[in-house]
């Protein structure tokens, strides 16, 4: 693992940004759930009453990544997106099935705050780019799957693009592709680690710290998260803010937890949670 | 009768619509800390009932903005307001546009209210998204972790009460008269943003 060294961590709190734990909710049928390796899903409840209870936590910011959206369900979702926007008090973002300029558009007007945007960018790159346009690069995360190739022969590079919820791989070069992502406008970079997803190990460090080092935008670390050194290790790392989900909802650790670690290690964090 | 035991009981709060964003998250956050916010399109809207305050909410890039107030004649409500003394809250670009001018679009002038100008921000990272803690003389705002998304700010202000670190030293808040602008957003700003606008609303 590659860390920063004391004096790196302490020049990158006095830059101001608290490093920020984020909570996922995957959200498939207006109901919160959570698989394993993007796979075999189980329910976990209340979209609203669990982002609720992560703000309570310290929870950050919250994301939704809707898993199983269909345009059926599109009036559905808007409506969850709106009852968020009125009753959380912290900033979310809206994922999973946003293909067109005009889905973006709905679920901002919704009142989502960011949108997450995976297999569209890929397939229609311009979407970035216009929605920054539109909306502004704060509006645009760009999160991206990347699955180890274990077997590669390949030196250096050894990370794959994958679309689809992780279903599709690509032909894209990573690193090549998160250049791109921000150099069309976006605000942001949902790094998913899919080999570390659901595997408890920790966040893929190496990667995070490589990718928050290549980019001018910041870098959300996901994927492996299952106690809270795996937070402050990868903040360490580099990543400006980490995303979990499993840990939160099956109540091994509650955000509050992960962020006493974090102080205790001398990592800036929000601590409003402190006071509650 | 719902509507006048409301009017009773809270009072209420213009949100000029500029176009250019939702306002359910600045809402929910209004009537969350007890006030009833009212949305102004235009400026017979005023006349309608009796606002407390007007509040220029943080939606949009600084020429859509004064672009779509000008359209709206919502550029001299806000004006004379201010020069009524009446309370208003700005809110992000909501702060940006009572300044002279905006690196972000330079042809299109801003309210003017504040001398100074707007410019692009040399953050570590690009644009500026997350949560820091304000530097500020006065007691109910400095310290508080406040979140913030933006790309631009305003340098130095006389009107400054409150700055931010990310990289360089910016404006976090000004005030004027009874004007009082945040460069963060206090209704996504957790329980400390509640605080922080109810403070100035009451």
């Amino acid at each position: 693992m590659s860390e920063l060294n004391s004096s790196e961590l302490i020049k990158k709190t006095e830059q101001g940004l608290k490093s920020r734990v984020i909570v996922c909710l995957d959200v498939a049928h207006g109901r919160v759930v959570k698989g394993v390796n993007f796979k075999g899903l189980q329910d976990m409840g209340d979209p609203v009453e669990l982002a609720i209870r992560y703000q309570e936590q310290g929870a950050d910011e919250i994301v939704f990544l809707d898993i199983k959206a269909t345009l059926e369900q599109r009036a559905n979702a808007l409506e969850t997106v709106t009852r968020v926007a009125e009753n959380l008090s912290i900033p979310f973002t809206v994922g999973g099935g946003l293909n067109t300029y005009t889905d973006v558009a709905q679920f901002l007007n919704a009142g989502a705050d960011k949108v997450a945007l995976n297999s569209a960018a890929v397939k229609h790159p311009d979407l970035i780019d216009q929605i920054a346009k539109g909306f502004g690069s704060q509006c645009v995360v760009v999160a991206v799957d990347l699955n180890q190739e274990k077997d590669q022969q390949l030196e250096g590079e050894n990370y794959q693009v994958f679309i689809n919820g992780g279903n599709t791989p690509t032909d894209l070069d990573a690193m090549q592709w998160l250049a791109e992502v921000e150099q069309r406008g976006a605000g942001e970079v949902l790094l998913t680690a899919m080999h570390r997803d659901g595997t408890g190990l920790g966040f893929d460090n190496e990667l995070m710290s490589k990718v928050s080092q290549q980019l001018g935008i910041q870098v959300i670390a996901s994927g492996g998260a299952s106690k809270p050194e795996h937070f402050t290790e990868t903040f360490l790392a580099g990543s400006d803010a980490a995303l979990a989900a499993g840990m939160f909802h099956r109540g091994e650790y509650t955000v509050g937890q992960v962020k006493d670690e974090l102080l205790r290690n001398g990592v800036a964090v929000r601590n409003e949670y402190l006071k509650g | 009768m719902i509507e006048a035991i409301i009017n009773e009981r809270h009072k209420k709060i213009g949100i000029i619509n500029t176009g250019a964003g939702n306002l359910y998250s600045l809402n929910g956050c209004l009537r969350r800390i007890g006030f009833y916010p009212v949305t102004i399109n235009q400026a017979s809207d005023l006349e309608r009932c009796e606002l407390s305050a007007l509040v220029v909410p943080g939606q949009g890039r600084f020429g859509t903005v004064m672009t779509n107030l000008k359209a709206s004649g919502l550029d001299e409500v806000i004006t004379n307001w201010y020069r009524d003394n009446k309370k208003l809250i700005g809110i992000c670009v909501g702060l940006q546009i009572m300044f002279e001018e905006s690196e972000e679009d330079p042809d299109v002038a801003g309210l003017g209210l504040l001398q100074g100008k707007v410019t692009r921000l040399q953050s570590p990272k690009q644009p500026m998204v997350g949560w820091a803690d304000v530097q500020s003389s006065q007691d109910w705002l400095n310290n508080q972790t406040l979140y913030f998304v933006n790309s631009y700010g305003v340098r130095t202000s006389v009107q400054s009460i409150a700055t931010v670190t990310y990289g360089q030293t910016f404006v976090a808040a000004v005030s004027s008269k009874n004007m009082i602008a945040f460069q963060c957003h206090p209704e996504k700003s957790g329980i400390a943003g509640e605080e922080v606008l109810k403070q100035c609303l009451s």
